[in-house]
């Protein structure tokens, strides 16, 4: 788990401007990553200058042609090694499903590019060694997205605990709730299963990575020694490995013993996606679906006063995010925020020859928690 | 000439009367169901039918599937979910299916459009449709639904282009039937109540039943009349009635929502203000409910005019019921169905 890999080219590689970008894959995310390579991510605004797209590949001819209209790419393919051969993108985005992506990362890695790759990246920890090897070995970058970190609210609790506004962090809780089995939902269509059926964790490991760059985000010294982590299949249908998780994770840091805690449900509502911190001194909690951040922590007034105007601040704050929520809505902003805002940094890194945003020891971190989660001696 | 027909989406809402009418009328019928519908298509004695499991999302199957048959009947179509939804369920889903077709060598298709693409926010009030009016050519502000049937119909005039393929394209106004009487085109729920929008405009209906004749006609005459390749025909009924007739039929026949009325014009009025507070002040950024949206809302409520000639003409075909006929049939459609239900349910 705090196994530290060759970073590849982290430093001293630049790339000169505009970056010819490529995208693998069509689906629903790949509206998410043309909008910000298209310069029309709301977060991020244009890019006219830096990123050229220059394909779109999908087997669908359908799916590749709408869209390299809609996102403006000069061309689309069907055929990975021609959109490599022809278009010679400095950076792929690997979009396809992920049983597909160490393939085809690898063919793209060897031709030359770059690659950002959708999470999970890999089945296991020890895939993942081998595409960064491949990438190092390659003189290439390789970057899963871990988009929800980048998301303004986990940022600004980030900048509490840098600051030391909570004191030294407790407890990380990760929380999602979202209906993965409904008949009507891309998972739980029983006519055309989703491939992610397929992975370790079944439809959950959709969400793992997630998990993991979270926790890890708030307790990256952490050394969690005790891991207990119950996978059920509640719901019971055939086509799940699991549809709920609750897990708990102990260990010690630098500051103190940290507990974790990541649980997935599918039969608890509203949809939510819920990170909380909780310090020797405060907490704080934002939902990534619904954006607000609360922050219980000392505040003028000393300890009589603090709760008071705790409630005050927060109920302003959730006002004001009401509004703002309502604005968002109306506009269509996405939960993806975080990922244009890392894509963005991913850029302007590759272009500076500066680290990328997501290192390879963040990713192989993540990874090998998961592969801990998943492994008989934890399980309950 | 009876035939082998394909017929996708057969246990839809409309699959299930064109099933049926393939095979009154003598043909034999290949039906796609979904691999987990629990529907069964009922044929009589010495009728064919067999039912075929495949989901055309994907390829897998789908050319051996085709084996043996003479022409396709292509309905199945996602109406609902966000884009990437539809777009896989009726456009890759076409996509996949005519790449079928031409690897089983079946080079027949009646390939079922939509009303829905033509463009109604530039088509002047009291203008005829016909199959020679525009359809929408910047669909981006109009429904999923439209959006993917305009690319589904680019995919089978691709098809069609190519040497000895042969597709017909119809294109149906609103399909009404049993269970959905009470439609879209009279307005839309509001919380608890349902808003009446108009009152004077024609309806470009479609019984379902007559719907159902009209596809199998095309069926049945695209392998062997050349003057059907590559046409599109719109499929209305005869006597199509205004807005405030058909509530009229339907609500002396079945109980309907609490309803209040919104006279068009006023709506229109609003919609256009929206869309131009959003141009302006939010670089049309923003998204509203459809009764909001112009484009959304001309094509559901505007009066225009529209015929069944070509139809008439190329298919020779007449729509077999009135709409009084067919919302009676529908109305006694539902009760029998409702009976059935119970009396399953008491045997059980």
């Amino acid at each position: 788990m705090n196994s530290s890999v060759d970073p590849s080219p982290q430093s001293g590689l630049t790339q000169a401007l505009p970056l010819k970008a490529a995208v693998v894959g069509t689906g629903g995310i790949s509206q998410e990553h043309l909008a910000f390579l298209s310069g029309r991510a709301p977060a991020v605004g244009t890019v006219a200058g830096r990123i050229r797209l220059v394909g779109v590949c999908d087997l669908s001819e359908a799916s590749a042609s709408y869209a390299s209209q809609q996102y403006g790419a000069s061309g689309y393919y069907t055929d990975i090694a021609e959109l490599l051969e022809t278009a010679k993108p400095d950076v792929v985005h690997v979009l396809t499903p992920p049983e597909t992506h160490l393939g085809i990362g690898t063919l793209c890695l060897e031709a030359g590019s770059h690659v950002i790759c959708e999470k999970p990246i890999t089945d296991n920890a020890a895939d993942l060694k081998s595409f960064l090897a491949s990438a190092a070995a390659n003189d290439r970058h390789l970057m899963e997205s871990h988009n929800y970190r980048f998301n303004r609210g986990v940022q600004q609790m980030r900048q509490l605990v840098d600051d030391g506004a909570l004191g030294a962090v407790r407890e990380v809780e990760v929380r999602i709730s979202l209906p993965v089995t409904d008949p009507d939902g891309r998972f739980g269509d029983r006519n055309l299963p989703s491939p992610i059926h397929k992975m370790p964790a079944g439809v959950i490991h959709d969400f793992t990575t997630h998990f993991g760059y979270l926790l890890l985000n708030f307790s990256s010294e952490v050394n969690f020694h005790r891991i207990a982590a119950a996978w059920s299949n509640h719901e019971g249908r055939a086509d799940f490995r699991y549809d709920d998780l609750d897990a708990l994770l102990i260990g010690d840091g630098p500051h103190g013993a940290v507990h974790g805690r990541l649980r997935f449900s599918a039969n608890t509502g509203p949809d939510a996606f819920t990170v909380t911190v909780r310090g020797s001194q405060g907490w704080a909690e934002t939902d990534l679906f619904q954006p607000y951040v609360n922050v219980v922590r000392p505040r003028p007034g000393g300890s009589q006063l603090s709760p008071i105007v705790n409630h005050i601040a927060n109920g302003g704050g959730l006002i004001r995010d009401g509004v703002r929520n309502l604005g968002r809505k109306i506009l269509q902003h996405s939960p993806y925020e975080g990922l244009h805002l890392m894509l963005d940094e991913a850029y302007t890194a590759l272009a500076n020859g500066t680290a990328l945003p997501v290192t390879p020891d963040q990713m192989l971190a993540t990874s090998e928690l998961v592969d801990r989660l998943l492994s008989d001696e934890v399980k309950l | 000439m009876a035939q082998t027909i394909y017929i996708t989406g057969a246990t839809g809402f409309v699959g299930k009367y064109v099933v049926s009418a393939a095979l009154d009328a003598g043909n034999a019928v290949k039906a796609v169901v979904r691999p987990s519908s629990k529907t069964k298509l009922d044929a009589g004695d010495g009728q064919s039918l067999e039912q075929v499991r495949v989901d055309l999302r994907s390829r897998a199957g789908l050319v051996e599937s085709l084996a043996d048959v003479d022409v396709v009947i292509h309905l199945a179509a996602a109406k609902a979910g966000d884009f990437a939804t539809q777009f896989a369920g009726t456009v890759v889903a076409t996509e996949n299916l005519l790449a079928a077709m031409t690897e089983a060598n079946v080079s027949n298709l009646v390939g079922v459009s939509t009303f829905s693409v033509y463009d109604y926010l530039n088509t002047a009030s009291g203008t005829l449709i016909d199959e020679s009016s525009p359809v929408d050519t910047a669909p981006e502000l109009r429904d999923e639904y439209a959006r993917t049937k305009l690319l589904q119909e680019d995919l089978y005039r691709s098809w069609g282009a190519q040497e000895d393929n042969n597709v017909v394209i119809l294109r149906p106004g609103m399909i009404y039937g049993p269970d959905n009487l009470w439609h879209a085109l009279l307005g839309a729920e509001v919380g608890p109540k349902f808003m009446r929008i108009g009152a004077k405009a024609t309806l470009p209906l479609a019984y379902v039943e007559n719907c159902a004749n009209a596809m199998v006609k095309a069926a049945e005459m695209i392998p062997t009349d050349p003057a059907l390749a590559s046409e599109v025909i719109n499929i209305v009924d005869d006597d199509l009635p205004t807005q405030a007739e058909y509530a009229e039929i339907v609500q002396a026949r079945i109980d309907t929502p609490d309803t209040f009325f919104v006279p068009w014009p006023v709506l229109r009025g609003a919609a256009a203000s929206v869309k131009a507070a959003n141009r302006h002040l939010l670089g049309g950024r923003a998204k509203f409910p459809g009764i909001a949206v112009p484009d959304r809302l001309h094509a559901r409520f505007k009066a225009l005019r529209y015929t069944n000639a070509k139809a008439k003409r190329l298919l020779s075909w007449t729509p077999t019921y009135t709409t009084k006929q067919a919302v009676e049939r529908s109305v006694k459609f539902e009760q029998d169905a409702k009976s059935a239900s119970t009396s399953d349910s008491r045997s059980l």
